[in-house]
């Protein structure tokens, strides 16, 4: 279709118009869906998407779920032609291999909007639901080695027809949950944040007709035109940087790169992977739309943060990854837990344009989404099962002029955590009995990086399966410019005697006993600048605030302090400057 | 018979609205803000009128006060220094938040400042249970031990939450005994008598504002009321809450949060009334000023009330009149991005440069500017001729920062910037209204603040809106509020229950222990029992779900059929909502709560006759504007609104002029005046 350039305030009306749909579509799922997963952590992403399949407007909410709004409508017309998609039609996909973007959990509905004849757009949201069934309560483990033990496994198809729900469709999907109840409940809100979307772009469609069009256009051309406008700005050449993941449970104890070769030719930018670790028989692989994603979040955080998140920024950037890496793994591959890798790949870009924007890249945050899974019965009388899903922030990275933020989840992640007083009203089975920052956990920096968190969690009663899932336990996040590494994370089980048992990064449905403490570590971030130039005052406030201990202080940052907690700490300045000379030979 | 008197305190100006209780005047009264003692003008505000109306200051029957002293302190990070005791193992819930990033993409953005001192949040040893047990009973020695502490380090005030408190209060209030013991001087609140509700980072978070603010507001109010009692003023003074109520001084000193943003919530209790004066039941509520645009909505004559938003980056846990703000006002300046794309805000040029045209120093174009050069707004003077305007500067601006590095000539220009702000406004009330699931086209706009008249038709034709209503003072709407307010005092509590009858005994406890305290409450305000009103409501949702919605229920004892009636009115707005609801689905009754509210005495405006075949008044002249949507500059009448009596009408194109705003009346609107001087405008199509 050809249409006349629209003007540039219309432009800004309809880009406000389709923020606000994405936004009251994403609105609609997060307060009426049914599992914790949406509501109280919002793994939720909606989109507007315009006729050609290109995604428009996206709610800010994360980053990881991008992959699935670049690709789906495009996935949708190779697979069933665009002249076949009809009014009424609403579809639904959830497998990488086969038109999704995420992992299985990770539910996506897409339905286009039409007035009479006219397709004006798609809607489309992804949401990550606690159950798809699989190996384990909560679908993700550990241990899958094919993605057939990863849940069902849902290819494009219409869940709606014609304004009708398919329910064989819905049977189908429901008895394969351990709690359809929920499926069912979370899906209707997704379904319902679609039919109210499609709704708000006909009412744009008849207010503004194909004006509306040739703006989606013009607002991808914007993006489009930004970030190439950002990319010109670096001078051409090749970057490298290599990251290492800690590697997968026992099965894959060493180190697995994730090499990144970024070439920048004028206003374009190609970002190459071979080199990185070959697929995994563990679930660690990173579907090809979400390397995809991942590379999209990494260039817009550098480049151009305020630029609208569309298919515009996807232009400027060509992706490689060899098939059969782990970042572009073969059919049928698990994925369950590819979000630690796409942590790694963020990292890994970021580590390669350091040395040219030290005053846009932080230093390697928490880079992993540490996640907690437990399960057992909800009565032991009877069948129906609990699932406890979880991720815990850890530390941010430092810059050029602040130190890390603690305890925030960073790159492909921003899910909310749970209340501690919501989760043991949903889960009495449960007893939280820490959630603070873990002291020391921060990179030493001129700028310190963020802290990790330490939660324990007491179980209480028999046989509660607990699955964890992280990363950068071994493989510790950098540092810049002099600044160290932050501390790892770690999972223990801490059995009511006292006896702490290390666990791996990958633990698989472990039965847990009454009083026994699930303990969870998250990884710090690295610091930024030289520790040893740190404000010495800094030091004595990080001291105060428990973020670095004593004999933290005195090793990390040769800064001296004596005195005690009540009656106040001092900084020995003195000593502390023989401290530093000493530490500095 | 008296005086009533209303006085908001904004930056720059204190407003007074004056009710003369023997004549039935409402006179309107400004002087310059003192924001190092706020009081100071308002005494002098107070002794100006009495001296002007020859009155005693004890004729003075009613005075309320809405303060930006908590609101101050907050943005300029001035409050007490406090102390946090919590549970051990949980000292970090303040810092580590809701664990999200501030910006998904921006890698640097900041978290907002900690209200806490270094090292100030201690855990102390105790645990509850979710359904109210205990776990691990308070260590009272440890507890005293981090009271000493916090008293050795110097704090004013201790914040208290611990776990589930909200269900069991027993640790809170011993810990409160033991600080009365060992550091009585401190300003304390528990987070159980101030937010009894789940989530306890929300709890702890409006408990650690309360304490951050009560030391200063207490100081603040005790200034005031010594102040007035100076002059003579015999009556006890009001101040305002968020939730549009007045209360007495002593609760303001015990729950200062609750009166933290109480800012533009007067104003929509102003514009409740004036919605009541038109009949108008549904109403958004529409005020720009220089540098926002403040939105809500009323529905049946009452304001949205919504329980929780954010107040300097921390959760607060209070019912407040649902009000959203936007950075888009007069002063928002315009600019084409690095993309050509036009943006308008939400930078301000605030007053100072100010709009290009003032002459201040600005050079960027604001939005005002764009409304001279497009003939809105009076290009010679503005405010009331207090102000001259530099139309050349205006040009200038536009040339410069917009034409230049875009396609658009001068016109274009100006109506692009007035089509950009007005979007975003669009955009704002579309978000309290259809993404709340209302039909935006069955309400009236209202348009109040120094901005709002000149926008408010051409952001209700975008809407679909077809009536826009305009105060007699559209600047002073929210000190003429406080003259309007009830008190009210809001309580709730949590307990989880399914909706069942087998429940309603549970229910009723919950409600009369809140009814007797609501009684109680009212009993210290000195309310007589036939001015009591009791407003009940449950937060409910369905078995499994996070988010609740707030059906109001029956006052007094709920019955198997209130019950059911409740569950129906639960349905019915979860469909309105969220496009859906689920009959069969098991319902779960989550907070619970009560408004004791008690009717104050308010002033009777005075309806003047109705004049329709008076002779339309001489435009004060003919001035060329450029609207939205038209290609061309239209001739237009501008009058002085004074001029015009009720039941005048006039059909647009024009323009009305007044002290404190201007009204800018389209092609296809009409106006009339009503009996109580409010301008009613409608879209009419077909003329």
């Amino acid at each position: 279709m050809v249409h006349n350039r629209p003007d540039t305030v219309t432009v800004e009306v309809i880009r406000n118009l389709l923020m606000s749909v994405a936004e009251e579509t994403y609105g609609i799922i997060i307060r009426s869906a049914y599992s914790t997963n949406m509501k109280e952590r919002r793994d939720v992403c909606t989109a507007v998407i315009d006729p050609d399949g290109n995604s428009v407007a996206q709610v800010e909410s994360l980053t990881a779920l991008l992959g699935s709004m670049l690709s789906v409508v495009p996935n949708i017309y190779e697979k069933f032609g665009r002249e076949n998609i009809h009014p009424g039609d609403m579809f639904i996909v959830n497998d990488p291999f086969h038109g999704g973007g995420n992992h299985l959990p990770d539910i996506v509905l897409a339905a286009p909007a039409f007035c009479g004849d006219t397709l004006v757009g798609w809607v489309a949201n992804i949401a990550h639901h606690a159950d798809i069934g699989g190996k384990v309560p909560g679908s993700s483990s550990g241990d899958a080695v094919s993605l057939f033990q990863e849940g069902i496994r849902i290819p494009l198809v219409r869940i709606r027809e014609d304004g009708k729900l398919n329910q064989s469709v819905m049977d189908m999907l429901l008895v394969n949950s351990r709690v359809p109840q929920e499926r069912y409940g979370d899906l209707t809100a997704q379904m319902s944040a679609n039919l109210i979307g499609i709704q708000r772009l006909q009412d744009a469609y008849e207010r503004y007709g194909d004006v509306l069009i040739s703006c989606m256009s013009e607002l991808i051309e914007y993006s489009e035109r930004r970030i190439r406008a950002a990319v010109a700005k670096l001078p051409d050449g090749e970057y490298s940087y290599t990251d290492y993941m800690d590697g997968c449970g026992e099965k894959y104890p060493d180190p697995l790169p994730i090499k990144v070769k970024i070439t920048v030719r004028g206003n374009q930018m190609e970002v190459d992977f071979t080199g990185s670790a070959q697929q995994l028989e563990a679930p660690i692989n990173v579907p090809w739309p979400c390397t995809k994603a991942d590379v999209f979040y990494s260039v817009k955080a550098m480049l151009g943060p305020d630029i609208p998140a569309n298919e515009g920024i996807n232009r400027a950037i060509k992706v490689i990854a060899p098939k059969g890496c782990i970042l572009n793994p073969t059919e049928p591959s698990p994925i369950g837990c590819q979000i630690d890798t796409s942590q790694r790949v963020p990292d890994a870009i970021f580590g390669a344009l350091a040395p040219l924007l030290p005053e846009q890249i932080v230093t390697a945050g928490n880079g992993a989404c540490t996640t907690t899974l437990l399960s057992g019965k909800v009565r032991q009388d009877s069948d129906e099962v609990f699932i406890f899903h979880e991720v815990i922030a850890g530390g941010g990275g430092a810059c050029w002029q602040y130190d890390g933020l603690s305890g925030i989840q960073v790159n492909m992640t921003n899910t909310s955590n749970m209340p501690i007083e919501a989760t043991e009203i949903e889960f009495p089975h449960l007893l939280a009995r820490r959630n603070e920052l873990k002291e020391d956990s921060g990179g030493p920096g001129y700028f310190r990086g963020g802290l990790g968190i330490q939660r324990e969690l007491e179980i209480l009663e028999d046989n509660v399966l607990y699955t964890g899932l992280g990363d950068r336990h071994k493989i510790h996040p950098w540092g810049l410019k002099g600044g160290k590494e932050g501390a790892g994370g770690g999972f223990y089980r801490v059995a009511a005697d006292g006896a702490v048992t290390h666990l791996s990064n990958k633990v698989t449905s472990l039965p847990m006993m009454e009083h026994d403490i699930v303990r969870v570590i998250t990884p710090g971030a690295g610091g930024y600048g030289d520790p040893l130039n740190r404000d010495i005052q800094k030091v004595l406030q990080d001291v105060i605030e428990c973020k670095v201990s004593v004999e933290g202080a005195r090793r990390d940052y040769g800064v001296v302090i004596i005195g005690n907690e009540y009656d106040g700490y001092q900084i020995d300045e003195g000593a502390t400057e023989a401290m530093r000379q000493e530490l500095r030979r | 018979m008296g005086y009533m008197i209303g006085v908001d305190v904004g930056g720059t100006f204190t407003d007074f609205s004056v009710f003369d209780l023997d004549t039935g005047r409402l006179i309107n009264y400004k002087d310059s803000s003192t924001p190092e003692d706020p009081s100071r003008a308002i005494v002098k505000g107070v002794q100006d009128i009495l001296a002007q109306e020859k009155a005693d200051a004890d004729q003075v029957s009613y005075l309320a006060h809405g303060t930006t002293v908590g609101t101050n302190a907050l943005i300029e990070k001035k409050g007490a220094k406090l102390g946090l005791i919590t549970t051990e193992g949980f000292k970090d819930t303040m810092e580590i938040g809701n664990q999200k990033r501030p910006s998904l993409y921006d890698l640097q953005a900041q978290k907002p400042v900690s209200l806490i001192p270094s090292g100030c949040n201690m855990g102390v040893k105790e645990r509850i249970l979710y359904n109210g047990g205990i776990d691990t009973p308070l260590d009272e020695e440890d507890a005293r031990r981090v009271i000493r502490f916090l008293k050795h380090k110097g704090v004013q005030a201790i914040a208290v939450c611990t776990l589930f408190s909200f269900i069991n209060p027993a640790h809170e209030r011993r810990i409160k005994e033991l600080i009365e013991e060992e550091f009585p001087e401190a300003y304390t609140t528990i987070s159980s008598d101030l937010a009894p509700e789940f989530r306890e980072y929300s709890r702890m978070s409006t408990t650690v504002l309360n304490c951050y603010l009560g030391p200063v507001m207490k100081k603040y109010v005790h200034n005031f009321q010594q102040s007035l009692k100076d002059i003579g003023v015999q009556v006890e003074p009001y101040i305002t809450q968020s939730n549009g109520s007045i209360i007495s001084i002593k609760e303001t000193i015990d729950c200062p949060i609750k009166c933290a943003v109480s800012g533009p919530s007067a104003g929509v209790v102003a514009a409740t009334f004036i919605g009541r004066q038109c009949g108008a039941s549904k109403v958004i509520t529409f005020d720009m000023g220089g540098t926002s645009a403040d939105i809500s909505l009323i529905e049946n004559y009452s304001p949205k009330v919504s329980n929780e938003r954010l107040v300097e980056g921390y959760p607060a846990r209070i019912p407040m009149i649902n009000i959203i703000t936007i950075g888009a006002g007069g002063g928002s300046i315009a600019r084409i991005d690095e993309g050509n794309a036009l943006k308008v805000g939400p930078e301000s040029a605030g007053a100072v440069p100010g709009p290009a045209c003032y002459g201040r120093g600005g050079t960027q174009p604001v939005v005002t500017d764009a409304n001279i050069v497009l003939g809105k707004l009076n290009q010679n003077r503005i405010l009331g001729g207090r102000m001259k305007v530099h139309l050349e500067k205006a040009y200038q601006a536009l040339d410069e920062y917009i034409c230049a590095k875009s396609s658009l000539n001068r016109e274009e220009a100006a109506n692009g910037i007035i089509t950009v702000v007005n979007s975003n406004m669009v955009r704002a009330v579309r978000s309290v209204s259809v993404e709340k699931g209302y039909d935006v086209r069955e309400f009236s706009l209202m348009a109040f603040g120094g901005a709002g008249p000149l926008h408010a038709c051409e952001v209700a034709q975008e809407l679909g809106i077809r009536e826009v209503i305009i105060p007699p003072h559209p600047g002073t709407l929210c000190s003429l509020g406080l003259l309007l307010a009830d008190t009210k005092f809001d309580l709730s509590r949590t307990n989880i229950l399914d909706a069942t009858k087998e429940n309603i005994l549970l229910f009723n406890n919950e409600f009369s222990d809140m009814l007797l305290q609501g009684a109680k409450a009212l009993d210290r305000e000195g309310i007589v029992q036939e001015r009591r009103i009791f407003e009940c409501s449950i937060d409910m949702r369905y078995q499994r779900q996070n988010f609740e919605i707030n059906i109001p229920v029956a006052s007094g004892v709920l019955t198997e059929e209130t019950l059911e009636k409740a569950l129906s009115d639960f349905h019915a707005e979860h469909k309105r909502s969220y496009g859906y609801c689920n009959e069969n689905a098991p319902v779960q009754f989550v907070s619970y709560r009560v408004s004791a509210i008690g009717i104050i005495d308010k002033p009777e405006m005075e309806a003047k006759p109705m004049e329709p075949e008076a002779p339309l008044p001489k435009p004060i002249e003919v001035r060329r504007v450029l609207y939205q949507n038209c290609t061309e500059y239209l001739e237009s009448p501008v009058y002085s609104r004074d001029d015009l009596l009720p039941g005048q009408s006039i059909s647009g194109p024009c323009i009305c002029e007044q002290m404190d705003t201007t009204l800018v009346v389209p092609p296809k609107w009409v106006l009339k005046v009503d009996r109580y001087g409010n301008i009613v405008i409608h879209y009419n199509e077909v003329r």
